[in-house]
């Protein structure tokens, strides 16, 4: 299901990329201000949480046509690999470089917090790896959307698509003339993408997010590889 | 011949393009061919033949709207066979962002050596590649030359019994173009398949055993290069003044302008030969292996010159 040299490999590519690093770096500086006010597990909040989500969205973009536009991919294909293993590296290559990131968020705004002369809690620790699933979670969505989307277009559809829903969902049901749909649209909402985890981390007992992120990864992957073989498929055929 | 199967095996293969617009072009049209283990077979064309098509539909990288292809005997997509094939694309183009030893590591890994033995065996490959120290840097930085190398190191890292090559020398420099030249005798050596797509038709004759001319997607003769034994050709600054002589000295010489074509058994049989004609009043400006047959043949089947 993963080839590790490529998930290697592509995490070593996007930790060597010019706008991932800047980008890498605003979250780290974000975090470690978030630290310095006490609370670590604010560390993704405000700020923070921006910076995460650019930086999913950095490590996304192009994620497959960067080795498809290249080529490259059709000499690792040949290698004795599967066409699921190699989306799998990929993917979880890129998770290593958004764990790897996240992380030395995390750490800024620890190290921050303790020289502020604040103690570190269970929530802080625990923030740490909620983030990075939420953050997969979306890599995984972008990863699909990478199949049928060339270069960085799989991470502006998934802007324009959340754009476009949360106006529908903010405007729609008024023009309709039915306010109350839109309590029905906040609801649907959180199952059109992975859920925000957080919950958990701030004492609450609210394990469903997080289930339903790790859903998300393998369902979101499943459908990237359907879609890559037909993909595949069709290009030979052309 | 043995009883091994064929390293590659084409039968009746057939690849038309479709265009968005309702266009279509015959690619490849019904080709039948196959390369032995320790044979190396080019491929010879003009632009557009189908060349490059017809080792991508044996590599299954296309499919082919009909005919069938076996590797070793077997379907080209199970893994254990592709671990016996190495392949290296004209222009190939690498991860930007990573060295070259790390796209040769990744290979190597992907090939099942260890982590440890695929790092070696990157640094052994780039060497013998001759690009150590480019190998080093990141692969966007490389000229065309430098990417062509490592395309080549890719291509032959898993040891391959078969190996495929596109315009291997485009882009190499005369250095480059020797060490492919060795290259491909010492896999023929090991028992390796190749088939090759050059235009360089002084190569294909030294190295080839037998040439496949190939004209809008047909096979139209294959050529045995060894059977006629080497042929020297040898230009002369007074071809005129001997001309008599040398043919009556030199058995099977034929003259054409200043040059006299030889056939003869081996290489090591060149220097007495060139020792003859200088006894004979022949005043040799260049001796050439392999000498203009194939460009004959070329232009005869190829082009349709008489």
């Amino acid at each position: 299901m993963i080839s590790w040299p490529v998930a290697r490999a592509a995490a070593r590519e996007k930790l060597r990329s010019p706008g991932i690093r800047v980008v890498g770096a605003c979250f780290v500086a974000a975090a470690a201000l978030g630290g310095r006010a006490g609370a670590v597990s604010e560390t993704f909040g405000g700020f923070g949480i921006a910076f995460l989500l650019v930086l999913t969205l950095a490590l996304g973009a192009g994620l497959l046509s960067d080795e498809l536009d290249s080529g490259h991919a059709q000499l690792v294909l040949l290698r004795p690999i599967t066409r699921a293993a190699w989306l799998g590296g990929r993917l979880v290559g890129a998770g290593i470089a958004l764990a790897a990131l996240t992380a030395g968020a995390w750490a800024a705004a620890a190290v921050a917090s303790l020289g502020s002369g604040h103690a570190l809690s269970l929530s802080a620790l625990a923030i740490l790896p909620l983030a990075v699933l939420w953050g997969f979670a979306w890599l995984s969505v972008l990863a699909a959307l990478g199949v049928i989307l060339p270069s960085w277009t799989n991470a502006g559809a998934l802007i324009l698509g959340a754009i476009a829903w949360a106006t529908l969902r903010g405007t729609l049901p008024g023009v309709l003339g039915h306010p109350e749909w839109g309590a029905a649209a906040a609801e649907l909402s959180k199952y059109l993408g992975p859920q925000d985890p957080f919950a958990l981390a701030e004492g609450r007992r609210a394990l469903g997010p997080a289930l339903y992120d790790l859903c998300w990864v393998f369902f979101a992957w499943l459908v990237a590889v359907l879609l890559f073989n037909r993909r595949e498929l069709a290009r030979r055929r052309a | 011949m043995t009883g091994a199967p064929a390293a590659l095996e084409a039968t009746g293969l057939r690849k038309i393009y479709r265009g968005r617009g309702g266009g279509r072009v015959v690619a490849v049209d019904g080709l039948t061919f196959a390369v032995r283990p320790g044979e190396v077979v080019g491929l010879l064309g003009p632009n557009g033949a189908g060349k490059t098509t017809a080792m991508q539909l044996a590599l299954r990288l296309l499919e082919p709207d009909a005919g069938e292809v076996r590797l070793f005997g077997r379907d080209p997509e199970l893994l254990e066979v592709r671990r016996r094939i190495g392949y290296a694309p004209d222009a190939p183009l690498f991860p930007r962002r990573l060295t070259g030893l790390q796209i040769l590591a990744l290979h190597a890994e992907l090939l099942g050596f260890r982590r440890a033995a695929a790092r070696d065996r990157a640094e052994r490959f780039a060497e013998q590649a001759g690009f150590a120290e480019p190998a080093r840097r990141p692969a966007g930085t490389y000229s065309r030359g430098q990417a062509q190398r490592l395309g080549l190191a890719l291509a032959l890292i898993g040891d391959p019994d078969l190996l495929l090559l596109d315009e291997p020398t485009a882009g190499l420099d005369p250095a480059g173009v020797a060490a492919m030249r060795e290259l491909l005798v010492s896999l023929r050596g090991r028992g390796a398949a190749v088939l090759l797509n050059s235009h360089l038709l002084s190569e294909v004759e030294r190295v080839c055993d037998r040439v496949l001319f190939i004209k809008e997607g047909r096979l139209l003769r294959t050529h045995d290069v060894r059977a006629g034994g080497t042929r020297v050709e040898v230009r002369l600054a007074n071809a005129a003044q001997v001309s008599a002589r040398l043919v009556e000295e030199i058995p099977g010489g034929v003259l054409d302008g200043d040059r006299l074509r030889v056939p003869v058994a081996s290489e090591e049989a060149v220097p007495a030969l060139v020792r003859r004609m200088v006894e004979a009043g022949a005043e040799v400006l260049e001796v050439r292996l392999g000498g203009a047959e194939l460009e004959q043949l070329y232009l005869q089947i190829v082009e349709g010159r008489a």
